[in-house]
């Protein structure tokens, strides 16, 4: 069904601020849509009826389908990886970039759906639509990773804010203030499907995470059914950091575990300074069974049936990323 | 309405669309590109399938606008792309127009030589209804663009949601591996030459002059050109939209439909509901017991109550949300052993008996005295789920008035003369004056017999005058449609010490569901196969089909018989460990072969091919178990699992048997869920059909 009556193809982030200005909260960013219009046909049969004036899809910002390596602010973090709100998962799978210095990311983006979804879906949508349980998301959070909104304060509130018609007509607002803010990606979400970024007003323009070194190694592994649904019973992405096999600092996270994206601290902190053999692999599962809170769901599994999983899943991932970490 | 510019199979378009369109419905609608299918329109199924700028996309989801300045390329373009006998470059071939190609309409390949893929998923057998074609085709050439030498688990990856019902997918893999070799110039076409068009099929008889040979498939290139039709296919022009109004309620009684504000929507060219029904108020196959549309009650959610034609589909939906119904809520039965009691209150009384469509008795023998005899008795209950077809291809209708006064139906329907019937009668006019068109059915397995929009349409073509279409979304084909029965089998086997049979009870209850649809038939043969393949001297079975507030439930591939065999098979796997027997010795046993005589008695006379098929199957689970040591994990040492045998009494035993073999878990009561069959599979097989 048709929930939206106009579509734009901003070219500037601050275009794209200045549509969703003018719709005063009547539109929408829109990446891929893999999620925003599957979701809004379900609504439909569900017998609501979504509406948006417009879709300001973000994926032609110049630049924004770049994954590219930058230099960071300070000496001890000497470089990001940065990936473009219009940077698919077909492309982090293919970027050897992301397949040597971010593993997990990259295995996590190549099971999100087919084909056909990972050539047009976004790893920023991904984490816009703030799921504990989208892979992709699983995966940055093991990477520490950040997270660039930008927002944009009118000035001026525009009075003629009621409708935009052409896609090309706005004009730049000269007094307006663009603000680029880095958030920790944690601090993002609110809750099952949502997000603190506002995403008819505000726009995540990037995602960014340290690349991987020598010594260190991050793996993802999941759970799915295999129909039916486009999210895991449980997925879980593992990031090392290793000195003469020991391991420095080890970030472990999982979903749907928790209302928002989980990392298991005290599985963490319990890891961190141990070397890896079968009894502290049996304790730090002990302890993951112990912090994390699956539940049941109605398309996907049982709560039960996710408690077993954790152990299983833990041993897979942290072993793959001790494998590449020291090899 | 913006403009929409674009190339699309090399040619550049410029097209106004209204700004919320989807890539798919601008090719087939405003451009004739029919090729391009819609099964799911949610980005599930693949059908959809086009590459844009060289990457295969999900058209149906696709903003047609995001498409702006793009290379298009869909199936009509496939052909094109392959000249003089080698792939042009991949950008290139979209990029750079071609002529040749002439006008956007289907089947305007003609002439141009087929793409190796085309060609090998004809030679390779891997065209059956040919809708999900276009898509498997447009995902695999971005499989080769990419990969030019993809092995089976890259193949496997490459089509995970790109569906094919009919289930080709082998044969997918075989082509797609051939094209490969012959894109590369490792095996050319002439390789070919001679037999262009025929499939390669395993050989079964030697062949005779005329009969025993295997002939091109008729439709086969028009499948993998885009240019074979299906319903949605046609287009009419002054073409109406229809849409129904399904039930809110599972069973309720309806009040009052009031229909003026929808009628008063611009745009609207006509609301109907029962009292603009002129013929017969219901329609069935067997039984007259289903509304055309609902007047006194409705019996399940997808019961149609009220129609409505219109300028767009977008205007018949918002008519839609204007039409109040008032209803007051009934009972709810959902249970088929509930709804025997005498208690409950009546669904539907379509037979005559309440809410039992039909008893079925069988009985052969005297089974108080062979469970006396018995040495070991085996008794279970078994449930099955309500399955659907999901063909491909969601259901579609369009209804006209011809010059002469006729009315014509083009619908893709598994028994055309019916809907004829049954159209006739509710129009109230000869069946002479109606005239159905058989469209090309995007798969069926059962599904497409049962009257869908056939007559719904007619009635809108009457009202309004004009052609109306009304084509189902997935979700009102999965409410809609009637499913496979979900059954309650209790059975009980009798065997003496040595393995033979002696006594089989069963007590069947089948959910027929609201309506009759076939329901009577389907669980007659369920009946009927209730002791198995075997020759079994007692044998007394009870069926009960009924009539409740699920969905209906009708034919279905293995017609009732799918539900009995999975019963009375793991049965057989209980009883076998039981007498110390291998499952397969037991049933060799005890299988019917010439001159026995069935639990109907029937005495078998010919095409007893059981003893044949399970030496087949034998054959191929031993293998399995060699297998086990390299290949492990396999469920077959799976502490909760053992290994079972399946299978079913058929003409050609060998296709059937390497099919449902499988290893069953053991547990006293199974449902026969199909993720347990799915890890019950070979691995190969696992991954090939992941939906
Ligand atoms: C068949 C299928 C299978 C799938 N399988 C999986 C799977 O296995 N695992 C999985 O995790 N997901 C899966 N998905 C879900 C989906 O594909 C992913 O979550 C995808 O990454 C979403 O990205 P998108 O670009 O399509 O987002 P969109 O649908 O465009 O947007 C999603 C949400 O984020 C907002 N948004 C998007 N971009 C931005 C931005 N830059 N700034 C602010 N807000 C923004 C939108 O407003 C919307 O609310 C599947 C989907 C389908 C259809
Ligand atoms: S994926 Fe588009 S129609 Fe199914
Ligand atoms: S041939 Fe694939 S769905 Fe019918």
């Amino acid at each position: 069904m048709k929930f939206f009556d106009h579509y734009h193809l901003p070219m500037t982030v601050n275009e794209a601020l200045e549509l969703l200005a003018q719709y005063d909260g009547r539109a929408r960013v829109v990446a891929g849509g893999t999620d925003l219009l599957v979701d809004a046909q379900a609504e439909y049969y569900a017998g609501e009826r979504p509406h948006y004036d417009a879709l300001v899809d973000v994926t032609r910002i110049a630049g924004a389908n770049q994954i590219h390596k930058q230099d960071g602010a300070c000496p001890e973090q000497s470089e990001w990886i940065v990936i473009g709100c219009g940077v698919t998962h077909t492309q982090i799978v293919e970027s050897r970039l992301i397949r040597k210095r971010a593993t997990a990311l990259a295995e996590a983006c190549a099971v999100i759906g087919g084909p056909q979804v990972r050539n047009v879906a976004t790893l920023c949508g991904n984490i816009a639509h703030a799921l504990p349980a989208a892979d992709g998301t699983v995966a940055l959070m093991a990477m520490d990773a950040e997270v660039e909104v930008s927002s944009y304060q009118l000035s001026v509130v525009s009075n003629q804010s009621s409708v935009v018609s052409n896609q090309s007509s706005v004009v730049s607002n000269q007094s307006s203030v663009v603000s680029n803010q880095w958030y920790a990606l944690s601090t993002l979400f609110k809750g099952p499907g949502k997000s603190a970024v506002d995403s008819t007003r505000e726009l995540i323009t990037a995602i960014r995470f340290r690349p991987l070194g020598a010594g260190e190694g991050s793996a993802f592994a999941r759970v799915m059914r295999p129909q039916g649904v486009a999210l895991p019973i449980l997925g879980m992405a593992v990031r090392v950091e290793t000195r003469d096999r020991r391991l420095e600092h080890v970030a472990i996270s999982a979903g749907p575990v928790a209302p928002i994206p989980f990392r298991a601290k005290r599985t963490e902190g319990f890891l961190r300074g141990k070397i890896l053999d079968d009894t502290v692999l049996q304790q730090a599962a002990q302890i993951l069974v112990n912090e994390a809170q699956p539940r049941t769901s109605a398309h996907r599994a049982t709560k039960e049936y996710r408690f077993e999983l954790l152990p299983t899943l833990l041993k897979q991932t942290l072993r793959a990323a001790m494998e590449r970490a020291v090899v | 309405m913006p403009m929409l510019n674009m190339s699309v199979n090399g040619k550049p378009v410029a097209v106004e669309i209204e700004s919320n369109e989807y890539l798919a419905s601008v090719l087939r609608y405003r451009l004739g590109l029919t090729g391009t299918k819609i099964g799911c329109d949610e980005a599930e199924c693949g059908a959809c399938t086009v590459l844009v700028n060289g990457m295969s996309v999900d058209s149906c989801i696709y903003p047609a606008l995001k498409a702006q300045g793009a290379s298009v390329l869909t199936i009509e373009g496939l052909a094109g792309t392959w000249t003089d006998g080698r792939e042009d470059d991949r950008v290139g071939a979209v990029a750079r127009p071609r002529p040749e190609l002439g006008d956007h309409a289907a089947g305007d390949h003609e002439g141009a030589p087929l793409h190796p893929l085309q060609s090998q998923f004809i030679q390779q057998g891997a065209v059956q209804c040919g809708f999900c074609t276009p898509g498997v085709l447009m995902q695999s050439k971005d499989l080769l663009d990419h990969n030019p030498n993809p092995t089976d688990e890259d193949i496997k990856v490459a089509l995970k949601d790109t569906f094919c019902r009919c289930g080709c997918y082998v044969s997918i893999m075989n082509a797609i591996k051939s094209a490969a070799k012959e894109i590369q110039g490792r095996e050319g076409r002439e390789g070919r030459e001679g037999n262009e068009g025929i499939p390669n099929l395993p050989k079964t008889k030697t062949p005779l002059n005329v009969i025993g040979k295997p002939l091109p498939r008729q439709d086969a290139v028009a499948k993998v050109t885009g240019a074979a039709k299906y319903t949605d296919d046609y287009a009419f022009p002054e073409m109406l939209w229809g849409a129904t109004l399904r039930a809110k309620y599972p069973h309720a009684k309806i009040l009052n439909i009031e229909t003026s504000k929808a009628q008063a929507l611009p745009g609207v060219h006509a609301v109907l509901t029962h009292a603009d029904v002129p013929g017969s108020k219901n329609h069935g196959l067997i039984f007259n017991d289903w509304p055309v549309l609902c007047y006194d009650k409705v019996r399940y959610q997808g019961d149609a109550v009220a129609l409505v034609a219109a300028d767009t589909r977008e205007i018949a939906q918002r008519a839609l949300d204007l039409i109040s119904v008032e209803y007051a809520e009934l009972p709810v039965v959902d249970d088929p052993v509930d709804a025997l009691n005498p208690e409950t209150i009546i669904v539907n009384d379509g037979a005559g008996h309440g809410n039992l469509l039909k008893h079925i008795h069988v009985e052969k023998g005297d089974v108080e005295k062979g469970f006396a005899e018995a040495d070991v008795i085996v008794e279970n209950e078994y449930h099955s789920p309500f399955y659907e077809h999901a063909f491909l291809e969601p259901e579609c209708s369009i209804g006209r008035v011809l010059e002469n006064g006729r009315i014509e139906v083009i619908v893709g329907s598994q028994i055309p003369y019916e809907d004829r019937r049954q159209i006739a009668a509710a129009l109230d006019v000869p069946e002479a004056q109606v005239r159905v068109r058989g469209a090309l059915i995007g798969g069926g397995f059962g599904g497409k017999e049962d009257i869908a929009a056939q007559i719904h349409v007619a009635l809108l073509a009457k009202a309004t005058g004009r052609p109306v279409k009304m084509l189902y979304s997935r979700h009102e084909s999965l409410l809609f449609h009637p499913k496979r029965h979900a059954t309650i089998i209790r059975v009980k086997t009798g065997a003496k010490r040595d393995g033979t049979l002696i006594a089989s009870q069963a007590t069947i209850y089948g959910d027929s569901g609201a309506y009759a649809s076939l329901g009577d038939k389907v669980m007659t043969r369920a009946a009927t196969h209730a002791a198995g393949p075997y020759n079994i001297p007692n044998v007394k079975i009870d069926c009960y089909a009924m009539y409740t507030n699920n969905p209906p439930a009708g034919a279905f591939r293995g017609f009732g018989v799918t539900q009995s065999c999975f019963a009375v098979e793991s049965n057989m796997d209980e009883l076998a460990p039981k007498l110390n027997i291998d499952p397969f010795e037991l049933r060799r046993k005890n299988a019917l072969t010439i001159g026995r005589t069935t639990s109907t008695g029937q005495i078998v006379r010919e095409s007893a091919g059981l003893l044949e098929c399970i030496r087949l199957v034998e054959l191929e689970v031993r293998s399995w178990k060699l297998e086990v040591g390299k290949d492990a994990p396999s469920n077959i040492q799976h502490p909760t699992s053992k290994l079972g045998v399946s299978r079913r009494l058929s003409k050609t035993p060998d296709s059937a048997a390497a099919r449902r073999t499988r290893a069953r878990q053991r547990s006293k009561c199974l449902k026969m869920e199909r993720l347990k069959c799915v890890r019950a599979r070979r691995k190969s097989d696992r991954a090939c059909r992941r939906f």
